[in-house]
């Protein structure tokens, strides 16, 4: 049987990292990116170095890709930047910045990958958003913004898409340690977890349990949904 | 490449797009056939998947071409309206990469 191809944005480090190893372990072939140098070394794993906001270089690696691969079994859409600050102090460089990798980035590869996923038996597209949305917090308006704009892009991609068989859902992780929260007050996550149903930290493990699931081919009948750990909902 | 090879590779495309429909709705394959707009044989997913056929065709030569880009869709005259104006679309995209 041939392996199977899952790209994942942003495996440098963090989830990414814990997602593109657990796919190299299944026997998955592992094309990831990022604007650093991949820190993984294994044969199923190939890395580029790129800006997944940037058009030319996003159309240039597709365009490589589609030399390499016939197909795309899934896209996992995890790069992603957050930045706490109040609103009114927000300059619009990080605007630009947040929007341009969560949700241009997002955009470039769901649309670019759609000629490899559409070969795909089971093509299915993975977003990343965060309880931030729904739990509308104070001091992640940008953030929040642009990880509403990726759940938009979700449930009418899932639409748009479904006629190609492709599913696509996203994923809203509660608090990880990783980098994305390594800014974030203490005493602000543990605020946070209190107003979960599970009142605990997530770990990677549960991040990847949710991607396994939308990724089954027997959840083919699931598209335009987002779950977010943790117990929280809209 | 010339027109005659263009409009090879998207009377290709038409038959691959007819694979997938239905006796009573397949697209006629010639140049006349209107593709995408109110006389058209193609809805928006129909047509995106049919410029994906092309671009596909063309990568499999080694030419890298975007139909579904800003450009196309900024044209006051979409490009898509019929096969001879795609194929002149693409035959203009083709000289500008390789002239």
């Amino acid at each position: 049987m041939t392996a199977k191809n899952i790209l994942i944005t942003g495996s440098s480090r963090g989830l990414g990292k814990a997602l593109a190893e657990n796919f190299i372990e299944q026997g998955y072939q592992v094309f990831g990116c990022s604007r650093s140098q991949g820190e993984i070394s294994a044969s199923g794993y190939h890395h580029t170095q790129l800006d997944i906001a940037d058009s030319d270089q996003v159309s240039s690696y597709f365009f490589d890709l589609r030399k390499k691969i016939k197909q795309l079994d899934a896209v996992i859409n995890n790069a992603g930047i957050a930045s706490m600050n109040a609103f009114a102090l927000t300059p619009e460089k990080t605007f630009q910045k947040i929007f341009g990798v969560n949700v241009q980035g997002t955009f470039l590869f769901c649309q670019k990958a759609l000629a490899l996923l559409k070969k795909a038996p089971h093509p299915r597209i993975v977003n990343m958003t965060t309880v931030a949305v729904p739990l509308q917090l104070e001091g992640e308006s940008i953030y929040a913004a642009s990880k509403s704009a990726v759940e938009t892009l979700t449930h009418i991609l899932a639409k748009e898409y479904g006629s190609f068989g492709i599913t696509c859902n996203a994923v809203g992780p509660s608090p990880i340690e990783t980098n994305l929260i390594k800014g974030v007050p203490k005493v602000k996550i543990e605020q946070l977890i209190k107003r979960q149903a599970i009142q605990k930290m997530a770990t990677p493990q549960d991040v990847i349990n949710l991607v396994e699931f939308f990724l089954r081919p027997e959840s083919s009948m699931i598209s335009g949904q987002v779950i977010y750990l943790g117990g929280i909902s809209k | 490449m010339d027109k005659s090879e263009i409009k090879t590779i998207v009377f290709k495309a038409i038959e691959m797009s007819n694979n997938a429909r239905e006796e009573g709705e397949q697209i006629p394959v010639s140049d006349q056939t209107e593709l995408y707009g109110s006389a058209g044989h193609l809805d928006s997913m129909g047509l995106v998947a049919f410029l994906i056929d092309i671009e596909e065709s063309f990568l499999d030569q080694g030419i890298e071409i975007s139909l579904s880009d800003e450009r196309a869709m900024s044209q006051s005259q979409s490009p898509f309206r019929s096969v001879q104006t795609l194929i002149d679309y693409i035959d203009t995209i083709v000289r500008e990469i390789s002239p």
